[in-house]
């Protein structure tokens, strides 16, 4: 009646790793890092790329960039939704805070204003995923058009400019001021700790911890991937997966704020086109880094290695001349697929054990 | 085996459901004693999936009373009813395949230590459980997709036992299983019965599984009890055709008979 032998098998070490949903962008990492390095000896450029702090910089700080967005790309994936607005909402943040700078508005008000607004954004959206039952994909398309759209539209009516420059409001760095406070040091400190980078590479370090701690370790993270394996079940047992999704749309818009903050206070100005395409790059790296698109399934882990082989791939065929730039979309796109198609070769082995 | 001096752990007295101008449950009296296998059975549309719904505190009855030992009370929510020891497994189970068998466990109750999961503790209870029932998980992290469907049967009766079902709802337990994974289903039960501190709640279409492990039989048409009663008062070898309605099946045979011949 009970027996180890034919009910339960024994999982090996080997079984437990093939397991972990980040092992594809494991293998997809090294791949990238590999080719790039052959390819960088070919053209001379080795040095400039991997050893050079300015090479470094350049790769480090796109992979965290787009990395931030994949912490909240990849848990509203796990949850079984989606977030098409986050690139237009770096715009829109980064917008708003200007326009609170330019009327007046000092900075680190003018930044808890600016998260208050995306936070709320995030509800909104969430409320309205969770609310009509329509696909988060539909939903957040529409915010894609729209909180792009606000933005332009607000600095165009207000003050007749599409781009808002804040460089007189700020301090040290983007300003030029003498006497940074704490909050310039806190959004716009660069070669900090010794390291060649930008403030967003020391918040993606210490966001990545957080929120991979989170998700294996809380019971928010359990809650996660329940949401997004089975709504239903989940809700059976007590989980409430509705205030699980809203708080993560909320989640992944103050991500969006974040950036359009950091971007504002570290280059002196707001671009109506940043963050363009961006969301687009932070789902990528979840799909890449083992997320199902179906939900359920995934790691930030994953998700920020993924954002790693973007960077990579991305800045790296700078420093290769004899491939075409527009190969590098190809070469995307064929990276995508095919870790796509591993990841879920993975998945079905897990389900068989 | 059976008790009938003592206080049934739950009892239904009279009670009625309707849905608009639909009678769905009328002057349904009921009972499962704690240790005992109640059937419940049933065809389609009888009023089986009713009666676990204000059993389980999804529907609120129209008319009579529900008492939990022998005390009268009222479940507003399925919330209410778990709290008072109401543990229902519905046919899906409501578990996830991609999570691991602890996680599944615990979800919606999880042990915490600090801000972080106790996943040794939890990965202990689980193991203890499960070998309660007669299963032993060795590794209690793996997903239970790797489960065979009587496994994630025993997992959801393990789990609404730990988490204090005093009665065990089973809602069609073994009817989206093969033969084998049945037979394992019913060894879970009977292990259940055997603690002999839970009212099981049976419901079926098996005759063969009722017979078998059923202590008790109420037997549901149209919404009211054509029959209950213990399992030496009840006619056997008419199981089946309580089942289908009563006299209806011997119709069908004397009509298909008259035809044939």
């Amino acid at each position: 009646m009970s027996g180890t032998d034919e009910r339960i098998r024994q999982v090996g070490l080997v079984q437990s790793f093939v397991a972990r949903p980040e092992l594809g962008s494991v293998f997809g990492l090294a791949i990238i890092v590999i080719t790039f390095m052959i390819m960088t000896s070919i053209s001379g450029t080795f040095s400039a790329m991997w050893t050079n702090p300015i090479g470094i910089q350049a790769w480090v700080e796109l992979a965290a960039f787009v990395g931030i967005l994949a912490i909240g790309a990849s848990l509203l994936m796990i949850a079984g939704e989606f977030d098409l607005s986050i690139g237009a909402n770096i715009a829109l943040a980064g917008h708003s805070f200007a326009l609170l700078l330019i009327f007046g508005v000092p900075v680190a008000p003018a930044i808890l204003l600016t998260f208050v607004e995306l936070a709320f954004l995030g509800f909104i959206i969430g409320v309205i995923v969770v609310r009509t039952g329509l696909p988060s994909f539909i939903v957040t398309l529409g915010f894609w058009f729209a909180s792009r759209g606000f933005a332009v539209f607000l600095s165009q009516t207000l003050l007749n400019q599409s781009r808002l420059s804040v460089k007189p409001q700020l301090k040290a760095p983007a300003g030029g001021g003498e006497d940074p406070t704490i909050i310039d040091n806190l959004f716009a400190f660069d070669k900090g700790f010794g390291l060649p980078f930008d403030a967003e590479v020391y918040y993606f370090a210490i966001l990545v911890i957080m929120v991979a701690l989170m998700l294996q370790k809380s019971r928010f993270g359990n809650w996660i991937y329940a949401a997004g394996g089975d709504p239903t079940a989940a809700r059976a047992v007590g989980v409430p997966v509705n205030r699980v999704k809203i708080s993560l749309f909320m989640l992944s818009a103050c991500l969006a704020c974040l950036l359009g903050v950091l971007t504002v206070m570290t280059s002196g100005a707001s671009d109506p086109k940043a963050g363009d395409f961006r969301e687009l790059h932070a789902i990528a790296a979840a799909v890449i880094g083992g997320c199902a698109l179906t939900g359920g399934y995934g790691s930030v882990i994953g998700a920020v290695l993924g954002a790693f082989i973007f960077a990579i791939a991305s800045r790296g065929i700078n420093f290769v001349p004899f491939i075409d730039n527009n190969m590098f979309r190809v070469m995307l796109g064929l990276l995508i697929l095919g870790a796509a198609f591993l990841n879920q070769f993975l998945r079905n082995r897990v389900l068989k054990g | 085996m059976a008790q009938q001096t003592t206080t049934p752990t739950i009892q239904l007295k009279g009670v009625s459901k309707f849905f608009g101008n639909i009678i769905a449950l009328k002057d349904v009296s009921f009972k499962a004693h704690k240790g005992q296998v109640t059937a419940l059975l049933g065809d389609n549309g009888a009023g089986k999936s009713t009666l676990i719904k204000v059993l389980s505190g999804v529907h609120i009855p129209d008319e009579g009373d529900i008492l939990i030992d022998g005390i009268p009370t009222t479940f507003k929510t399925p919330r209410d009813a778990a709290v008072l020891g109401i543990g229902t497994v519905y046919q899906d189970l409501a578990l996830q395949p991609l999570m691991s068998v602890t996680r599944n466990f615990f979800l919606g109750r999880e042990i915490s230590k600090g801000v972080f999961l106790d996943m040794n503790r939890m990965n202990e209870i689980t193991r203890t459980e499960m070998a309660k029932l007669g299963i032993d998980v060795a590794d209690p992290t793996q997903p239970i997709g790797t489960m065979s469907g009587g496994q994630r049967q025993t997992l959801a009766i393990a789990r609404a036992i730990y988490f204090g079902a005093k009665v065990l709802i089973l809602d069609e337990p073994t009817s989206a299983l093969g033969q084998k994974q049945q037979l394992e289903v019913l060894r879970t039960v009977n292990q259940v019965r055997e603690m002999n501190e839970i009212a099981i709640i049976f419901i079926t279409h098996n005759d063969m599984h009722a017979r078998l492990i059923g202590d008790r039989y109420t037997f549901l048409n149209r919404g009211r009890v054509l029959a209950d009663g213990d399992r030496d008062e009840i006619d056997m070898d008419n199981l089946r055709a309580l089942m289908a309605g009563g006299a209806e099946l011997a119709e069908l045979e004397s009509e298909f008979q008259n035809t044939s011949t």
